[in-house]
């Protein structure tokens, strides 16, 4: 059972997080909120999202697991209307969810939970190495490196107290570095991984709305992007698998 | 079992060349299946999904498997097909993807068979405007999972082009073998039900329960075929025999069930919708329940048959069918009977079928004469020739329906025409006014275990409009490119004509053919129909007798 209202804005982003990644979720439902966890097609990027019931303007939930169609999902929040309520009702055992906004009332239907994969287990990974920065400066840059190669490099050089993104295409290479004290906050330690800028271009814009975006990263290991949204009262986190770094 | 344990046992299988060994080595993997994997386990092994009965199809060309490969491996697609145009064979150039992946991942799930057929059955579910992007999501996710040895099966099986020779003999002698029952019970229940897989799963139940198989509604079985030999022959063997008209048509079974019938083309896919005209008449023509063989001709105003071809184009057709049938009159011909009333038949000698047929059905029964007199027969096949029809069949009154089987028990006599039915497994860009177009084909037959074997190239008796039309048919089936080359997905069939069959090094089929030319496209034809290699040896040692 679910009866809730929200914020439209903070739903869609919420929807926004899901929609990055994957066009279908498991969507836990508690008393204390909504949680998730999934992975894409190719088991190369994970999703995390949190989203506690101080979030909600009004929350009174059971325990339930939900199908959401992330897809049709994106399509019913942009019909929402900006800052709006958007009131959600699920009875008890059912397969449909209720949303009304604005004067609409979408009754919509929810995939069988057991069609939609499993929550993927988190891998257990160290990365040692941590910087904050702004999600609009780290966006920016995976847009830089875009525009000369379809990989890009992160990584820190603790002698230099730097953290730097670089990115090599067949002809044109690029080199962006933030030193510590432009950060929002440094834990050095000597790291540097390849990620696949097709993922980040997705991820990246979702992260560019948020003021602080912990990067956790290693040597050739995933990076871990952490980030809040809802006011603090949702978190996400994405885990993305590193490629093969080519002599 | 696990696909990745499939694949190896693909491995294996195409390292041991003996039939025999290959026998034993399904055999002995058989027995360790259950009941769910079975007929998975064994359609895969032949390089099918879905049962031959089966109206479902995948759906996923060379492009949405080469996307999603170059996806899972971090490449853009432009490098994978490089790659695949490169080795010439897809399942090649996959593994060597797989092996040299640029994306790491988190984890691999190692799917089972059965994980498997069911995103393959999802596949061929999905339909409507989003279903590029949803089959894509599904192929992504299997070749995430895939190794490389996984790959490259997995794309093969994708693609219909698994032929790791293992054919339908190899597979039934196999079953028998694993489970311990006569060979010809498995064969004849394979016939009724029309899926070795199923047919695998009942027969480790014992031979009892395949001796119950019996043929369905609605579930189509193959179609009975003819041999070619001589009225003189068929006589001295069989004495009186039965005679026919050959139509120029198509084959077709209609399955009737009350008010509720299907019609189903040569190649057993469903074509009810494209002829409301035939459905109708049928449906008036008999009220039992009932499985009817029989050929549908083209006729024009007089009721003179016309040529096959505008029988296709209404086969064909799915949309516009109304004004369609106005210009083209279908008539059916109706030679055989399979069921009735919840009765098979098939084991029934065909004088006996035809007794029912004529009883139980008022209309559309094809003429027939029996006699055992050359001269009264070939009386009747100038008759047949000057009504504008293509033959006669002759056919032994004895005989049980053999679905599948290509058999002395009916032979097919029409004037002696060399052509030869082929399966089209690559071409070469046109030049001059054709450089956007396929100029030329290359051909090939198969051997007892269903493997293609090359055997000629055809460039004459084309159209501009003919290849316009193959090459809008045969774009989105090309799995590789090299220089001038390209190579298919094997599907389509060319009836090719003739001179001579000659013995050749230059293909892989040991023989050639001589001045070989493009007589019509055969899309009521499957791949698994093509000329068989022994059958050209027999064409070849005819030609040397003639010679002589």
């Amino acid at each position: 059972m679910l009866k809730a209202a929200i914020n439209t804005d903070i739903f869609k982003e919420s929807i926004d997080v899901m929609a990055a990644m994957v066009t279908e979720c498991r969507m836990h439902i508690s008393p204390g909120g909504f949680s998730t966890r999934a992975v894409d097609t190719a088991n190369v990027a994970m999703v995390s999202l949190e989203l506690s019931a101080g979030a909600f303007s009004s929350f009174d939930a059971t325990e339930s697991d939900i199908g959401l169609d992330i897809n049709k999902m994106k399509n019913i929040v942009a019909m929402m209307e900006k800052d709006d309520t958007l009131s959600l009702d699920l009875p008890e055992g059912g397969h449909k969810i209720e949303m009304s906004f604005s004067g609409y009332k979408y009754s919509i239907a929810l995939l069988d939970v057991n069609t939609v994969r499993k929550d993927p287990n988190p891998p257990t990974i160290n990365l040692p190495g941590k910087v904050v920065i702004s999600g609009s400066v780290l966006y920016n840059s995976i847009k830089a490196a875009a525009l000369v190669s379809d990989k890009i490099a992160f990584g820190i050089d603790p002698e230099k107290g730097i953290f730097y993104m670089e990115a090599d295409g067949d002809m044109d290479h690029i080199y962006y570095e933030l030193p510590k004290d432009d950060l929002v906050s440094f834990v050095p330690a000597e790291a540097r991984s390849l990620f696949s800028l097709d993922y980040l271009k997705d991820l990246g814009r979702v992260m560019s709305k948020s003021d602080q975006v912990e990067i956790h990263i290693g040597m050739d290991h995933p990076v871990k992007f952490a980030f809040s949204i809802a006011d603090g009262k949702g978190n996400v986190e994405y885990l993305l698998a590193p490629r093969i770094e080519a002599d | 079992m696990q696909f990745s344990e499939f694949s190896k046992i693909c491995e294996q299988l195409e390292k041991i060349s003996g039939r025999l060994d290959t026998i034993d080595m399904i055999a002995s993997v058989l027995p360790s299946l259950d009941d769910d994997e079975l007929p998975i386990f064994v359609r895969f092994l032949m390089g099918r999904i879905f049962p031959d009965w089966s109206q479902e199809k995948i759906g996923i060309g060379p492009n949405l498997v080469f996307e999603s490969v170059a996806y899972v491996a971090g490449n853009n697609k432009s490098k994978v097909v490089k790659d695949i145009n490169r080795e010439g064979d897809a399942g090649t150039a996959v593994e060597n993807i797989l092996s040299k992946k640029e994306q790491t991942s988190f984890f691999t799930e190692n799917p089972d068979l059965i994980e498997v057929y069911s995103d393959f059955k999802y596949l061929a579910s999905i339909e409507g405007n989003r279903s590029q992007k949803e089959k894509l999501k599904v192929v992504r996710k299997l070749f995430a999972n895939a190794g490389p040895l996984d790959g490259k099966y997995l794309s093969r099986l994708i693609l219909g082009e698994l032929r790791i020779g293992i054919g339908e003999g190899n597979i039934r002698d196999a079953i028998a073998k694993a489970f311990d029952v006569p060979a010809e019970s498995v064969e004849h229940a394979y016939q009724a039900a029309n899926d070795l897989g199923e047919i695998a799963a009942i027969a480790k139940k014992g031979e009892e329960e395949l001796a119950k198989i019996r043929i369905e509604l609605f579930r189509p079985v193959k179609m009975m075929l003819a041999k070619q030999g001589t009225i003189a022959d068929m006589i001295e063997e069989q004495g009186a025999i039965a005679a026919e008209y050959k139509y120029d048509g198509t084959r077709f079974q209609f399955h009737k069930s009350g008010d509720l019938c299907r019609i189903y083309s040569r190649k057993l896919e469903e074509v009810t919708a494209a002829i409301p005209d035939i459905v109708e008449v049928l449906l008036k023509s008999t009220e039992h329940d009932i499985i009817l063989d029989g050929e549908v001709i083209a006729v024009d105003d007089e009721g003179r048959p016309l040529p096959f071809q505008n029988v296709l184009r209404r086969f064909r057709r799915k949309h516009d069918v109304a004004s369609h049938m106005e210009n083209v009159r279908l008539v059916p011909n109706l030679f055989d009977i399979l069921y009735l009333d919840g009765e098979t038949l098939i084991e029934k000698t065909f004088e006996e079928r035809r007794v029912l047929l004529e009883r139980n059905v008022m209309s559309f029964v094809a003429p027939q004469i029996v006699s055992d007199d050359i001269k009264f027969i070939e009386a009747f096949y100038r008759e047949s020739l000057d009504a504008g029809h293509e033959g006669i069949m002759i056919k032994s009154l004895k005989s049980a329906y053999t679905p599948g089987q290509r058999v002395r028990q009916w032979i097919k006599i029409k004037p002696s025409v060399d052509t030869i039915d082929l399966a089209v497994v690559g071409a070469e860009w046109g030049e001059g006014k054709r450089a956007h177009l396929f100029g030329s084909f290359i051909l090939a037959c198969q051997d007892e275990s269903e493997r293609l074997l090359k055997i000629s190239k055809v460039a004459t008796g084309f159209s501009d409009e003919a290849l316009a039309g193959i090459y809008d048919i045969m774009k989105d089936k090309v799995i590789s490119e090299s220089g001038k080359v390209v190579r298919f997905e094997p599907e389509i069939v060319f009836e090719i004509g003739y001179a001579e069959i000659q013995k050749s090094t230059n293909y892989e089929a040991g023989y050639a053919l001589r001045f070989p030319r493009f007589i019509r496209f055969r899309d009521d034809k499957g791949i698994e129909e093509i000329e068989t290699i022994s059958s050209i040896g027999e064409r070849f040692r005819a030609q040397s007798e003639k010679v002589r």
